[in-house]
């Protein structure tokens, strides 16, 4: 093996497959060139290993939101054995019902069917929608309840402090008014 | 790490049929190396915490695209690298520096702090291609073939950026004696 032939880097980075990776081991140990080569590339990957990962200054989190979640028949839809079992088990009926309503079909109206599904249709969106907008107006309820909570605490925190502050005051000057007053007999007494 | 992919891909799997839980768990697992990634390519703080958000929101989004569970980590990567170049695009149209090359050059016997100034500034001094190209390979671990995903390049030119980056890194490192903090 020459030189020029030589991925060191690859060695390196464990890219080379390992035939390749022995052939390489065994012609540093003969070509001091590469090995004195191979030494430098090593201290440089050290050097790098050496800047340490921080951590995230905050962690990152989703939260699940009802009206996003899939429905039931999403769910299904989307699962894969579940799937493949709901398929077999219609093929399976179908073959039942082939099977045994081999009678003539009644005539089908079909403006009444495509009628009678449009206002299903139309209802299920109207329920969707309430139901959307309903959890919606709960969700702002809830943020203004506590909101209007949260600013009545603080409104109570802050009124029984300045009280605190009002009878340390009355306190601080009733002391304050004693101490005179013995000073002002104390000075009369010295007086007399 | 076998239990970690079969672990991922549950995960991954629950997460698309709309369990919020299960890809919170598997945000938790991948925010730590998205964030740092993140913050060696923009070298700012908040714009690396606000791109991992982005990354994790649109991944959830997209999740169900993914064909491959066991090719997730490049996925995530790759929407990461999106998000990263879109802000440097926009901060930088003139596609200059991202990070400022601090002065000093490596020298014998280096201190942990010096040592760490050293490589930053040394990785400063890199493109951004060579600068991502040693993120995904020297600190994230990744595949030639995955980082061709990634930054959706051929390999050869991975090799190249990598390559290069790692004679300049060299070049500036390499005098580095690690043992300095005796």
């Amino acid at each position: 093996m020459s030189c020029s032939s030589v991925d060191l880097k690859a060695y390196l980075l464990g890219e080379l497959p390992p035939a390749e990776r022995v052939s390489v081991h065994n012609h540093l140990h003969a070509c001091p060139a590469c090995s004195d080569e191979m030494e430098r590339l090593d201290s440089m990957r050290t050097a790098l290993a050496s800047l340490a990962d921080e951590e995230p200054p905050q962690r990152i989190a989703f939260v699940s939101d009802k009206v996003f979640e899939p429905r039931w028949w999403q769910t299904i839809w989307r699962s894969g054995p579940a799937m493949g079992f709901a398929s077999a088990a219609l093929l399976a009926a179908a073959i039942f019902v082939h099977a045994y309503a081999r009678h003539a079909a009644p005539a089908v109206n079909t403006a009444e069917i495509e009628q009678r599904i449009e206002q299903q249709v139309n209802a299920r969106i109207g329920a969707a929608v309430t139901q959307a907008v309903a959890a919606a107006e709960q969700r702002q309820d809830q943020r203004i309840a506590q909101a209007v909570t949260t600013a009545e605490q603080r409104f109570d925190a802050q009124y029984r402090s300045e009280l605190a502050n009002a009878h340390q005051m009355a306190d601080y000057y009733r002391d304050q008014n004693a101490r005179f007053m013995v000073a002002s007999n104390n000075a009369a007494r010295s007086s007399q | 790490m076998i239990f970690r992919e079969v672990e991922d891909r549950d995960l991954i799997a629950k997460a698309r049929r709309g369990s919020v839980d299960a890809y919170n768990v598997l945000v938790s697992r991948w925010e730590r190396r998205v964030f740092n990634y993140l913050l060696r390519l923009v070298a700012n703080r908040e714009d690396a915490l606000d791109l991992s958000q982005d990354v994790f929101l649109k991944a959830y989004q997209n999740l169900r695209k993914l064909d491959d569970p066991a090719k997730f980590p490049a996925w995530l990567f790759r929407i990461a690298h999106n998000e990263a170049y879109s802000l440097l695009r926009k901060n930088r149209p003139d596609g200059e520096l991202a990070v400022e090359p601090r002065s000093g050059e490596a020298s014998a016997r280096m201190y942990p702090m010096e040592l760490t100034l050293a490589v930053q500034g040394a990785l400063g001094r890199l493109s951004e291609d060579q600068r991502e190209a040693v993120l995904l390979k020297i600190y994230q671990g990744f595949k030639f073939e995955e980082m061709a995903e990634i930054l959706d390049c051929p390999i050869s030119t991975v090799k190249s950026r990598l390559y290069t980056a790692l004679d300049l890194l060299k070049q500036t490192l390499a005098p580095i004696n690690t043992g300095g903090t005796e």
